[in-house]
């Protein structure tokens, strides 16, 4: 007798394109007409927030953007987050790219924290400086960790960075903290030239897939802080009591994630109900 | 922090041991490679795999895709090349198409150099250099996410038997497998990027973890350099596995004298 | 003078002592050596650089001869070239900021790798729904820890029961890290491996050699 299969069949051989569609009204959903779910705030978050607390204004924080624009959609609540509590410190950012499209970071931004900078009165040139993308290559970050003004002697548009406070930035040991949000780009290279070589404290903001090689590095004290991915964004925007695009997103984050265990269930489901049956006929002959 | 055992003066603190095992991994690589005797390296079952795919292609007539990475000439593009080389060597004894997408780095316009004359020798070696055919061995871009849609029409396009991936593929990779897997083709892939290894191996039908892509370069090529090199790798492996035990004794009784040696 | 410095031999060279100048100070700090040691680094940076020049000459050459031959694909060589020459023209005329270069890659570059890097999510559900089966008593351990770890990640669990949060981190902390580890150091090794190869010249496919070439 032929084996049918039925409702069994159907959960165990579902057409993917079902997962997207699913995934896809998951996320929008959410995201057109929000529901306010709750979230849980995790211990890495509330270690990252307890770090970036330490600094004291004046601090001079080299604050490394290593990712392209792609990346940046995943991290941004993290970094805005982030942001928004150097500004209130008032701590000295000098910003560098660690990928080309990195140009175009800045503007988005500094666009979305236009508020905090108004508020906190926090300039370009006087708060912040960008240097620009200056990691091309390993080499590149050796040589600026080791003489900073030999290898940066403009910032990103051409102005001349002496009279500033990068003054006091002769190697990568005078900054008081890197602050890295990272797809992966230098920060393997920063690690190993400036947190190795200086002892310079650095947290990081890292992708969700990069997060598992991270915790290495924070478990060997070579990261002080992690924040992982957009739910760590959006763990510290409510530690900092400022929503975002993180807490936003947190609602299809819960749902997509809950949508993909019920597919691995129905999935199993048809798998114990029809795959693993057809074998057992199959083996014994028995129909 | 844990304090060095001793320094040496006008030497950095720390950094000694580090030396010393640098010094002996030189010398173990050089001594290896100088031995007239092979090391022994397993046959990594993806090899099989690979030749079941490539017969699977040309008997239902559709071409393999094969590409070695996107990165510059580092430890994955190696053995990658090597992987590549034994894929057009079959694909030229069987008479089956080879389509070797490249670029996705800005490296690559170096190393698909490097990859078109290893393909054209393969099929030289075959007796068949008219078969060689430059054109399916396009250069898509230099640019990561301009070479993955690339890749993805070729798979849609030309609806391979097999999709082979070796090399440093990063977060593409996913797309890829994910693609090759929608148009059924058989999907080997080669995991060096640890963060998209757990989700490769959800989407290919066999994958190299890690270290079993550079092993089976090496199995595959047979260059003493590459064999010397798994078999040092292997060597500081179990010095490492043989230091961590060592240090988890010693530290349940109360001693921190490998933390200390380890810091000298 | 050119034939001098392509021979295998000076290229080798070249590379030892670069290497040496790099690796001594790191173990031996001594002033002047690492005042050279941070200007090689500083050549190699720019010198890197500039082989973007030399990649936008090759693409423009290669792109020449698929149009000039009207090789397949051939429109498409135009359509790049013609791309090419617009970022670069309106970044060094127009400036990168502000203006026409910016827009494009705001308006064009950035929103086209998002997408890519976005679609990521749905292979790898879709990836996942179809390999989580527990075919086998391994396979079932792994979907159960997987399924510990996607709960985790939805934030509503962690708001109603943060117990979770124990087991996930357990599972990340220990088999996850240690997977992490493990290639970190095999990668680590074979990088330096290589390195030997390559100061020994036993892989000079690098600096363009074939087997066998001098």
């Amino acid at each position: 007798m032929a084996d049918e299969g039925g409702i069994y069949k159907k959960m165990a051989t579902y057409d993917k394109r079902w997962v997207y569609v699913v995934l896809f009204i998951t996320t929008l959903g959410p995201l057109i007409s929000p529901i306010g779910m709750p979230i849980g705030i995790s211990a890495m978050t509330k270690n990252y927030y307890a770090e970036l607390d330490t600094l004291q204004e004046g601090d001079i924080v080299f604050d490394t953007w290593n990712m392209e624009f792609s990346g940046y959609m995943e991290l941004k609540p993290g970094v805005l987050a982030t942001h928004k509590m150097f500004i209130e410190k008032g701590v000295k950012l000098c910003i560098a790219f660690g990928h080309y499209e990195g140009v175009a970071l800045p503007g988005e931004i500094f666009k979305q924290l236009q508020t905090w900078l108004d508020r906190y009165d926090y300039t370009e040139g006087e708060d912040y400086i960008i240097i620009g993308y200056v990691f091309p290559n390993e080499a590149a970050v050796a040589a600026l960790a080791q003489d900073f003004h030999a290898n940066v002697r403009v910032d990103w548009k051409g102005e001349s960075i002496e009279g500033t406070f990068l003054d006091e930035i002769q190697n990568a040991g005078d900054f008081d903290m890197i602050s890295d949000y990272t797809t992966g780009l230098a920060t393997t290279w920063m690690i190993n030239h400036m947190v190795l070589q200086y002892g310079v404290p650095m947290v990081e903001n890292s992708i969700g897939v990069s997060v598992p090689n991270h915790l290495a590095n924070l478990d060997a004290g070579l990261l002080q802080a992690l924040l992982a991915s957009t739910r760590g964004g959006a763990e510290l925007e409510f530690l900092i009591s400022s929503p975002g695009p993180g807490l936003k997103a947190m609602d299809a984050f819960t749902l997509g994630h809950y949508s993909l265990i019920i597919f691995i269930i129905i999935g199993n489901i048809g798998h114990y109900g029809w795959a693993r049956r057809s074998g057992a006929r199959d083996r014994t002959g028995i129909k | 922090m844990t304090n060095a055992l001793f320094t040496l003066p006008g030497f950095a603190e720390g950094r000694l041991i580090g030396l010393l095992l640098l010094i002996l991994l030189f010398a173990l690589t050089i001594n290896f490679m100088g031995q007239a005797k092979l090391p022994y390296i397993r046959r990594v079952p993806a090899l099989d795999a690979i030749e079941d795919a490539v017969g699977r292609s040309t008997e239902m007539g559709k071409p393999v895709v094969c590409s070695f990475g996107i990165g510059g000439f580092d430890y994955w593009t190696v053995a990658g090349l090597s992987i590549l080389g034994y894929v057009a060597k079959i694909c030229a004894e069987t008479d089956t198409r080879l389509i070797v997408p490249t670029g996705g780095g800005s490296e690559t316009y170096i190393t698909r150099e490097a990859a078109v004359d290893l393909v054209r020798n393969a099929y030289t070696a075959a007796g068949r250099p008219e078969t060689f055919n430059e054109e399916d061995m396009p250069f898509l871009s230099g640019e990561q996410y301009a070479y993955t849609p690339g890749y993805v029409g070729i798979l849609v396009r030309e609806r391979p038997g097999a999709t082979i991936m070796t090399g440093s593929h990063y977060s593409e990779a996913m797309n890829i497998a994910e693609m090759a897997n929608g148009v059924d083709s058989i999907t080997i892939t080669a995991g060096c990027y640890t963060s998209n290894m757990a989700a490769l191996a959800c989407a290919s039908d066999y994958i190299m973890l890690g270290e079993e892509q550079p092993a089976a370069g090496a199995y595959l090529s047979r260059d003493p350099a590459q064999m010397a090199s798994i078999r040092v790798q292997d060597i500081y492996k179990f010095i490492a596995i043989g230091t961590i035990l060592l240090g988890l004794v010693v530290v349940n009784f109360g001693s921190d004298i490998i933390n200390r040696l380890l810091s000298t | 003078m050119s034939s001098f410095f392509r021979s295998r031999s000076v290229q080798m060279t070249i590379l030892v002592v670069s290497f040496l100048l790099v690796f001594v100070p790191y173990f031996i700090p001594w002033g002047p050596l690492d005042w050279l040691s941070g200007k090689l680094m500083t050549i190699a940076a720019v010198t890197n650089a500039f082989t973007i020049v030399i990649a936008v000459y090759s693409q423009f050459r290669r792109s020449g001869r698929f149009i000039n031959q009207r090789r397949k694909g051939w429109v498409y060589h135009i359509y790049l070239l013609a791309l090419l020459a617009i970022m670069t023209l309106s970044g060094f005329i127009l400036g990168q900021h502000g203006g026409a270069y910016e827009w494009l890659l705001l308006a064009v570059v950035t929103p086209l790798s998002s997408v890519i890097y976005g679609m990521l999510a749905f292979y790898m559900s879709s990836a996942g729904a179809r390999a989580f089966r527990a075919r086998s008593p391994q396979a079932a351990l792994l979907l159960l820890a997987g399924f510990v770890v996607l709960l985790y990640q939805a934030p509503l669990t962690g708001a109603y029961f943060p117990g979770i949060e124990g087991a996930a981190v357990y599972l990340t902390d220990t088999f996850g890290m240690s997977v992490s580890r493990m290639f970190s150091i095999s990668v680590s090794i074979g990088a330096i491996v290589l390195g030997v190869r390559m100061l020994t010249g036993k892989e000079v496919a690098f600096l363009g050699f074939g087997e066998g070439e001098e």
